[in-house]
């Protein structure tokens, strides 16, 4: 009895969980079929994993995401090096500085990115830079905000207690700031990585010859409808993992922190 | 960059609590304090407009590629003296209010009804909805060309696309999270559904719901201006692109400002949306 109401828990969970996204591809490639898709537009899931069979296997699609996702790799990097730090210090390791910086910074947070991929361009020039230089430009912001208000949600008794023992500065970021703002600080990473990801494909768009993006703005130029869904399919695999992967590693790293069940 | 605005109200915030709090003989003092403050929260802005203007006179810069300040505002002084300038905001606002508005006039009723009138299908649907809403707009921008031209319509679908599962989802987050014994108390009562849906649910959702609503707008703005830059004739991200495209450096400079203070102006208005709406809450904040 017991285990089957736990094996009928499992599939209502399950059920619940991936049956509408079941039905949604049962229902495409049924509408695909019956040919109430027209074909021109819409290319069948079957098709689209053929399609995307093919180009894995002729290493394309690899060549394309790899140089892709190490463009938003480095772009991911540069920003957290440059956004961990200073979020520290706008998050009340300084006061004055926080006070001067922190409203430019919110100026500065307001300036769209594409536009300012313009100016990337030009100052440079249409090279792997530029768009290093974008995703910097949009990683730096979900760090920095997530990073200063984990420093300015650490406990101040924790801060004081740990100070009357003497423990210094140093001691004090590495004991107890950045143990208790962790969580903070992975969820910015996080969202940084999205957010990488997700900005390079318009930038691969506007400006490139390789990689995810110009596969599919490639893809729509020549008509290529099933190239087109398989490049699109790609990036949204891709998004889905970069964001598991670094939930992966907050659990692993951050476990003495509960979950927020939100 | 939404993240950032609301650093910007926690600053605003702590100022306004000290005010409430300090006695009146510290009242002088306080304001001497908050006016060197405000002055401070200037100090980065201005210093970083200065270096701007100084830059190129100081050889830090090639006056090329980064035209000091002045000639960038000339440059927007002669834009908005033939009124140009105001023809592309005009066509971006237009644009943004329209997407903006048709995926509000979808997302909310459907995501109120989903989760307050039929919650097993919402919770069989949100897992669809999240999957659909972590669907780069991009990755879809050249297959929206395909379905609908490059004309308006395009455009209007990335916005109404961008904004429309943020809201949605918002939505049936807040009303699925409604503190269910208010719920029960005016289901006891014999409130009708219409009565329920006005007078409970709606109000009860509406600060998730303009969570959602301000994300979905800020969201559909940012991809407004990358649609604008890749195939339009009119609008902020047109100007920019048809600026670098002709070479016309400072007027990239003129088109990337007037986008951050579009932004900034946009986001102010939903701050006064959101004020004019949750009013309710603060009087119960105050007392």
């Amino acid at each position: 009895m017991k285990n089957q109401s736990r094996a009928a828990d499992a599939f209502w969970g399950g059920f619940y969980k991936f049956g509408s996204i079941v039905l949604f591809v049962a229902l495409w490639q049924l509408s695909c079929a019956a040919g109430l898709a027209p074909e021109t537009f819409v290319a069948s899931p079957v098709t689209i994993v053929k399609t995307l069979g093919n180009y894995i296997l002729d290493g394309s699609l690899w060549r394309h995401s790899s140089i892709s996702l190490s463009r938003a790799f480095y772009g991911f990097l540069l920003s957290t090096l440059v956004a961990v730090p200073l979020g520290f210090l706008l998050g009340g390791w300084h006061k004055n500085f926080e006070r001067i910086v922190g409203p430019l910074l919110i100026f500065l947070g307001q300036f769209n990115p594409f536009a300012l991929f313009s100016i990337f361009l030009l100052l440079f020039g249409i090279g792997e830079t530029s768009k290093i230089a974008l995703i910097f430009w949009v990683a730096i912001w979900p760090i920095l905000y997530n990073v200063s208000m984990g420093v300015k949600n650490v406990d101040p008794l924790l801060v004081k207690l740990a100070r009357s023992m003497g423990l210094g500065r140093l001691g004090l970021l590495r004991k107890i700031v950045i143990p208790s703002s962790a969580s903070f600080i992975f969820n910015g990473l996080r969202l940084a990585a999205a957010t990488s990801f997700f900005m390079l494909i318009p930038a691969e768009m506007m400006g490139a010859s390789k990689g995810l993006g110009w596969l599919i703005i490639n893809a729509q130029i020549n008509y290529q409808i099933p190239k087109l869904y398989a490049g699109t399919v790609t990036i949204v695999v891709f998004g889905v993992l970069i964001d598991a992967f670094f939930r992966l590693l907050e659990r692993k790293i951050v476990a003495w922190r509960q979950p927020l069940n939100l | 960059m939404s993240e950032i605005n609301s650093i910007a109200s926690n600053y605003i915030a702590s100022g306004a609590n000290i005010a409430q709090i300090s006695p009146a003989s510290f009242v002088r003092a306080d304001l001497e304090k908050k006016f060197s403050r405000r002055v401070m929260a200037w100090y980065g802005i201005i210093f970083f407009l200065a270096l701007w203007q100084a830059a190129p006179y100081l050889g830090l810069a090639d006056a090329r590629f980064i035209p000091p300040l002045s000639a960038v505002l000339a440059e927007a002084w002669s834009l908005m003296a033939t009124g140009e300038f105001f023809i592309h905001v005009a066509s971006s606002t237009q644009r943004a209010l329209l997407g903006l508005f048709a995926a509000v006039a979808v997302s909310i009723p459907l995501g109120v009804a989903l989760a307050g009138f039929f919650p097993r299908i919402a919770r069989f649907i949100v897992p669809l909805l999240s999957l659909l809403g972590n669907i780069n707009p991009f990755a879809l921008f050249p297959l929206f060309i395909l379905l609908f031209g490059v004309g308006e319509l395009a455009k209007l679908a990335i916005i109404f696309w961008a904004s429309l599962f943020p809201m949605l989802n918002f939505t049936i987050y807040g009303v699925a999270n409604m503190d269910s014994a208010i719920l029960k108390t005016a289901k006891s009562m014999g409130a009708s559904p219409k009565s329920l849906f006005w007078k409970v649910i709606l109000p009860g959702s509406l600060p998730a719901i303009l969570t959602g609503f301000r994300l979905g707008a800020t969201t559909a703005f940012l991809f407004l201006i990358a649609a604008e830059m890749l195939s339009a004739n009119s609008g902020m991200g047109y100007l920019v692109h048809n600026a670098s495209l002709n070479y016309r450096i400072p007027r990239i400079y003129v088109g990337v400002l007037g986008i951050a203070l579009l932004g900034m102006a946009m986001s102010l208005l939903i701050d006064k949306l959101e004020k004019a709406f949750l009013s309710y809450k603060e009087e119960a904040q105050a007392a």
